[in-house]
């Protein structure tokens, strides 16, 4: 057999088996789906609230009842048939992943998509796989952005044009290193340490030269870019909607990390012989 | 004064805009972002202001948080995204990191010092800039968040 005959033989396959899905997809196809729809999506730094809301809205697209618990780390979720001996449950890991926007904004948008236009399962399927792999960003725009957004961060705080080239070298630094051993997989705790660290000795630099007059804001905001902001934000918004282990999980990640870059900010000051606070 | 204000203006969306590329919002926010980001924290800035509002920073982030949320809930269904890529980065540069850190700071200076003066002097550092930190997150994410609530139709179908 040709590849040309396997490959249609297989596109028929898959069409039978979409136009079986359509008409009435099992418990079993639903939860599994609906669980890797999870745990993409709380991995992208969505809020409960939000992932309750989609998966929702994309079961009852799909004529089932879903009942989800969102833990920390899993997501327990049960989806069934109304009126039917047909149910099925599963555990699923959240993926940990970079926060992601343009993730949360492409699966926000496909569960409506489900909803409307009535999209297959099968079809579904394909576009979750579609989105969660070609979500990728340019690091060397992003490093630039970020380093920039950190030289207008101390000049907010009232830093000198020195102390704000000083914090952009100091971001750039610290920021490539993040992305660096974010690629080596290194635990995210020793790399907020360490990014800190780097940073805050370069950022010290401004001490030694005579024309900065806002060497305490330079160090003060080289490191501003490690902070955990979207976690903090979401625990507290968890909180609000009463997700109250999810919202104690993020803010005590968002506290240890915090906890890792003060660590190594002060390592650095110490270094630089920098008075501290 | 002017000239202060337009400066922390264009300076808040810049780091809108640095903070949206790190937590990879849609390209099409950016604009979006980076002017909710000018509009809200110069509303801080005006608040905060000796001569104008002359607000605690607690209040002033309260009020202008709130603004955020309002202006991210009727932008999302502009651009199809959702509200908290264009709130989270927003709020970012109003997030009180110089307290958190000094909080820990103030800890682990509690550890290394030797003296009890030393000691209640960090500790007064640490509770402090941590209590203040916490209340303005607080403050921030709830008054952000309100007209989400407020407007719940609108922000969860802005990707509709």
């Amino acid at each position: 057999m040709t590849n040309t005959t396997i490959n249609a033989a297989a596109s028929c396959r898959a069409t039978a088996f979409t136009a079986t899905q359509r008409d009435n997809p099992s418990s079993k196809e639903v939860c599994l789906f609906l669980a890797d729809y999870a745990v993409s999506l709380l991995g992208s730094g969505a809020t409960c609230i939000r992932l309750e809301k989609n998966i929702l809205r994309m079961a009852s697209a799909f004529g089932k009842k879903v009942e989800l618990t969102i833990m920390p780390r899993h997501i327990h979720m049960t989806v069934w048939q109304p009126n039917a001996d047909d149910q099925f449950t599963s555990i699923s890991s959240v993926k940990s992943g970079p926060i992601s926007f343009s993730l949360n904004t492409t699966l926000s948008r496909l569960s409506w998509r489900v909803a409307d236009e009535g999209l297959s399962l099968d079809e579904t399927r394909k576009k979750l796989l579609e989105a969660t792999t070609t979500d990728k960003d340019n690091p060397w725009l992003t490093l630039l952005l970020a380093s920039l957004a950190n030289a207008s961060f101390c000049g907010i705080f009232g830093g000198d044009p020195t102390a704000m080239s000083i914090v952009f070298i100091a971001t750039a630094a610290g920021f490539n290193l993040k992305q660096l051993l974010a690629k080596l997989h290194a635990d995210t705790r020793l790399a907020f340490f360490l990014c800190a660290f780097v940073s805050s000795v370069i950022g010290s630099s401004d001490f030694l030269f005579p024309s900065g007059s806002t060497p305490a804001v330079a160090v003060g905001t080289s490191v501003l870019y490690l902070v955990p902001g979207i976690p903090f934000l979401n625990s507290f918004s968890d909180l609000l909607y009463r997700h109250y282990i999810c919202a104690f999980s993020r803010f005590t990640d968002a506290m240890i990390l915090t906890g890792c870059l003060s660590l190594g900010l002060c390592l650095g000051m110490k270094l630089m012989n920098v008075g501290m606070f | 004064m002017l000239l202060e204000f337009i400066k922390d203006a264009i300076l808040a969306a810049m780091a809108a805009i640095g903070f949206g590329a790190i937590s990879r919002i849609p390209r099409r926010a950016y604009l979006w972002c980076a002017l909710i980001a000018a509009i809200s924290h110069s509303c801080r800035f005006l608040l905060m202001d000796k001569d104008l509002g002359d607000l605690h920073i607690l209040a002033a982030t309260a009020i202008a948080s709130f603004l955020t949320g309002i202006l991210a809930v009727f932008v999302s269904p502009l651009a199809k995204t959702p509200a908290e890529a264009y709130f989270f980065p927003s709020l970012l540069p109003m997030i009180p990191g110089i307290y958190a850190y000094k909080s820990f700071g103030g800890i682990v200076m509690c550890i290394l010092g030797e003296s009890q003066q030393h000691f209640q002097y960090y500790f007064y550092q640490f509770a402090r800039n941590g209590l203040i930190c916490f209340a303005i997150i607080l403050a921030m994410v709830t008054c952000a968040t309100i007209p989400i609530f407020t407007f719940k139709t609108t922000a969860f179908s802005a990707t509709r």
